[in-house]
């Protein structure tokens, strides 16, 4: 029986067999024979998330423009299906053209979020592949190259030891060409070295197997080498300066199972110039470059058109900081009213502009209000560097309930560098004086309302000035929670909070060094894997590994690094340079704030590379 | 009014799609055709449109069919030309006719359907069958005064026994054999299938297989509609 036949079989066994079919509406059928290189873009999580996320969308348009390469796409299966993926020996397989990952040239993950790394190996060991690279590479038979990219990418080092390359920063140039120049090299018959060595001329490449890494014996990092004088160090982030001309997906897939957003989705820009010291994408989709206003007005109408779909969303950092944004709602709310399409904003900075365009798009659904504080005082802000003030959210709120909202959600994070008690008091004040407008303005009857205070705990990130810093354990995660669920015990309050176990691990790999790569081999093998998802999530299998492992949680998690320790990541250039970072790092400690860079710029060293078009623009 | 029938096959591996994904799939073809679907009134306006009959994950059909009502008029050649150009592969539309009508729905009208049941014969049973032992086994599991299945309730999602002799119309049986030599039942069934009585091909081949003492996976059998029938003898 062939393996297309035994799918059938298993398809019929299956929940949800529409995840594994393809052929979806905008899929791209191409004959292998016709091309040069195969991709196999894997994306390490279940169908519904992966079809909604843009990235892949961009990357599978961008790569299938090129007439002799194919790109083809691979979700992770769901328990039930792998499960008898392994019963029936079946390899994990492309759903375009069902070919097994191990007969691609090219096989492809998206590091979107560190718990879906144990998913990354257990796709990989459902396609039959070998996990590290250097046994790929010792093997007799002929393994896909096997590459990785995304935003966790610019931390590599805990996978160095299971991928080949790693693409660092925007994919949209680089990826193609370098598929392109391996699918030249195979054909002129050159070395796997030799396409390295041409590969890694490219911004963005990172080989980890042309590096080495050495440890001092109190585990630091001792020093970071190239093993070949043509490696470069570090791998600068590729950086596409104008992104106006962009492929850009009009014709993205429609998936057939229900997909969590089931929308059309237009990039506004990429980057943001806020400055948020804890916020990583702040940091490294640096600098800010916007598409027009007509560009973004025809991508939408014309992905509509092309889809179906009846939602628009706009995606970026920070929707309403685009530099046009009135003009562009101006255009856009008619032209969606007019297509029978709604249209929703994520993440606006609810200003007097926002409530009128919210007013207008939400006739009726005056729903939820969303605000992100991050922190409960004003001291804390500063430290963090977040532009808001109490006084602009309850001014806002107070305009919110007037027109007739009931829900406010609020944002926080705890365990923020010089994070005290009182801190955590302001979180609870600031829930009151929302329920206390709420009276003012609608009785101390004022109907159905009701505030949602979310906190997650802060989770230290590579390339952002908080890169040194300490993460609570566990026990002082649990004590704020415990503290703040005593505290927010108010009528018309809901609290909410996040598991504790996965931001330590996540934690671990955000700052992680190659030796996290037996952390997360032991967290695999103890079958550790979809850590996302609450019902697959297995701690008793992260806890042994850690034992397994013999890998000091508290090393990762809690140390505070010096400023001049060598960091796993100082491998790559960001782009964003440490002496901005450190300096960053000081104004926190000194609660002074930096200002958002298009007031002027403010150093953060990003332009010594690219140009930045919105320095000073306000 | 503006009212058509499409009929379309499917087939394929897209047959893996449910009922509601399907659903999902034609609101957006209709959509990208840029045939405007007429929506009903109300405080939550859907567009019109309906399958005649629901079909169960898993089975492929040569008989579907979808009613809907356009914004404004066209000719169903054009309707059936933009849907052939619009729809994933596996979903062939085959016709689509103008349907003045007064009825409500086609679903309410639907009153039985035709299957095909191709269940492959594990080799240590091939022997003993061919066309003569089937139809003697069907007459004999038609015989019988009550065949009783096991049924999922909807409401308690417990099995529940139902008697399913009355339900089945017809059903004749081949023996066939396939290109690689392997032998396989081919029952032609005939059941209810409307809103006042409706059988599953489910539950004859949870019953019959057993009747004949088979051991068969499910997973092995294929399940196609051939033909759904109306009772004001609607055809399509
Ligand atoms: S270089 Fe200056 S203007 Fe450019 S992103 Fe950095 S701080 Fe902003």
């Amino acid at each position: 029986m062939n393996y297309t036949e035994k799918l059938n079989q298993l398809l019929k066994r299956v929940e949800k067999p529409g995840r594994y079919i393809g052929g979806e509406i905008n899929s791209v059928k191409k004959n292998p024979a016709d091309v040069d290189a195969r991709f196999a873009f894997c994306f390490p999580d279940l169908y519904e998330i992966g079809m909604s996320y843009l990235g892949m969308q961009i990357l599978y348009k961008t790569l299938n423009d090129r007439e002799k390469i194919y790109c083809e796409r691979v979700f992770a299966p769901g328990v039930d299906m792998e499960a008898l993926m392994r019963e029936e020996n079946m390899p994990l397989m492309t759903l375009e053209t069902k070919t097994p990952l191990g007969e691609m040239d090219f096989v492809g993950f998206t590091l979107q979020y560190e718990m879906s790394y144990t998913t990354v190996l257990n796709m990989m060991d459902l396609a039959q592949l070998p996990l590290k690279a250097a046994d790929r590479a010792a093997s007799e038979k002929e393994y896909p190259l096997v590459v990785a990219g995304g935003p966790c990418a610019l931390n590599p080092e805990p996978l160095a030891d299971f991928i080949d390359m790693f693409f660092i920063g925007d994919g949209e140039v680089v990826l193609p060409a370098v598929v392109e120049l391996y699918g030249e090299c195979r054909k002129k018959g050159m070395s796997r070295e030799e396409f390295y060595r041409e590969a890694c001329k490219m911004d963005g490449v990172y080989i980890p197997s042309l590096y080495d890494v050495t440890y001092n014996e109190d585990g630091t990092i001792k020093e970071l080498c190239k093993l070949y004088d043509w490696a470069p160090m570090p791998v600068r982030r590729a950086i596409i300066e104008n992104i106006e001309e962009l492929p850009f997906p009009t014709n993205p897939i429609v998936p057939f199972v229900e997909a969590v957003h089931d929308r059309s989705v237009v990039e506004t820009f990429r980057g943001c110039t806020r400055g948020c010291r804890f916020c990583q994408a702040g940091m490294i989709y640096r600098p800010v470059r916007e598409r027009s206003r007509e560009k973004i007005m025809q991508l939408a109408m014309d992905n509509l058109h092309n889809t179906g779909n009846d939602e628009l969303s706009l995606l970026s950092l920070s929707t309403s900081d685009y530099s046009q944004f009135e003009e562009l709602c101006n255009e856009l709310i008619p032209a969606c009213k007019r297509e029978n399409v709604s249209l929703s904003l994520p993440s606006l900075r609810i200003d007097k502009f926002a409530f009128d365009v919210l007013n207008k798009i939400q006739e009726y659904r005056k729903s939820g209000l969303t605000y992100a504080p991050e922190a409960g005082t004003q001291r804390l802000r500063d430290v963090i560097n977040k532009g808001v003030t109490e006084a602009d959210i309850y001014k806002s709120i107070e305009q919110a309930l007037e027109l007739g909202w009931t829900n406010i959600k609020l944002y926080f994070m705890i365990g923020l560098p010089t994070e005290t008690d009182e801190d955590l008091d302001g979180i609870a004040e600031i829930a009151r004086n929302i329920v206390d407008l709420n009276y003012k303005i609608n009785g101390r009857k004022g109907g159905r309302f009701n505030v949602t205070v979310s906190v997650s705990n802060f989770v230290p990130k590579a390339n952002t000035p908080f890169q040194w810093e300490s993460q609570n354990t566990a026990e002082e995660f649990a004590r704020k929670h415990n503290y703040l669920t005593d505290k927010l015990r108010m009528k018309h309050v809901t609290f909410n909070y996040h598991d504790n176990a996965t931001s330590s691990f996540e934690a671990v790999f955000a700052r992680g060094d190659r030796r996290c790569s037996e952390l997360l081999l032991a967290a695999f093998r103890n079958g550790c894997k979809l850590d996302s998802w609450t019902e697959h999530f297995k701690p008793e299998g992260w806890e042994k590994a850690f034992a397994d492992s013999r890998i000091n949680r508290s090393f990762y998690t809690e140390r505070k690094r010096e400023f001049d320790e060598v960091l796993p990541w100082d491998i790559i250039d960001s782009g964003v340079s440490k002496k901005f970072l450190k300096l960053e790092a000081e104004r926190a400690y000194n609660e002074t704030t930096t200002h958002d860079c298009r007031h002027g710029c403010v150093g953060c060293g990003i332009n010594r590379y690219v140009k930045c078009e919105m320095e000073g623009t306000l | 009014m503006n009212r058509y029938v499409l009929k379309f096959y499917k087939d394929g591996y897209v047959k893996y799609t449910s009922h509601l994904d399907l659903l999902r799939i034609f609101k957006r073809s209709f959509k990208k055709t840029g045939l405007a679907l007429q929506y009903s009134q109300g405080f939550n306006p859907h567009p019109k449109m309906g399958f005649a009959q629901p079909l169960s994950l898993g089975y492929s059909s040569k008989c579907e069919l979808i009613e809907f009502e356009t914004a404004e008029n066209h000719d169903p050649a054009d309707i059936l030309q933009k849907m052939k150009d619009v729809l994933p592969e596996g979903l062939e539309p085959v016709s689509c006719v103008r349907f003045e009508s007064n009825i409500k729905s086609l679903a309410g009208e639907a009153d039985s359907a035709e299957y095909v049941v191709w269940a492959p014969l594990p080799e240590s049973a091939a022997a003993d069958w061919n066309n003569d032992v089937l139809t003697g086994k069907i007459s004999d599991y038609l015989a019988q005064t009550e065949i009783t299945a096991m049924k999922r309730q909807k409401k308690t999602k417990k099995l529940a026994p139902v008697d399913i002799r009355k339900m089945i119309r017809g059903m004749q049986g081949m023996v066939v054999t396939d290109v690689e030599g392997r032998k396989a039942l081919m029952l032609n069934l005939h059941l209810d299938c409307g809103s006042t009585s409706n059988l599953s091909p489910e539950l004859v081949i949870s019953t019959f297989l057993p009747f004949c003492s088979l051991d068969i996976e499910r997973y092995d059998v294929e399940v196609e509609r051939k033909t759904l029938k109306f009772v004001k003898n609607l055809q399509f």
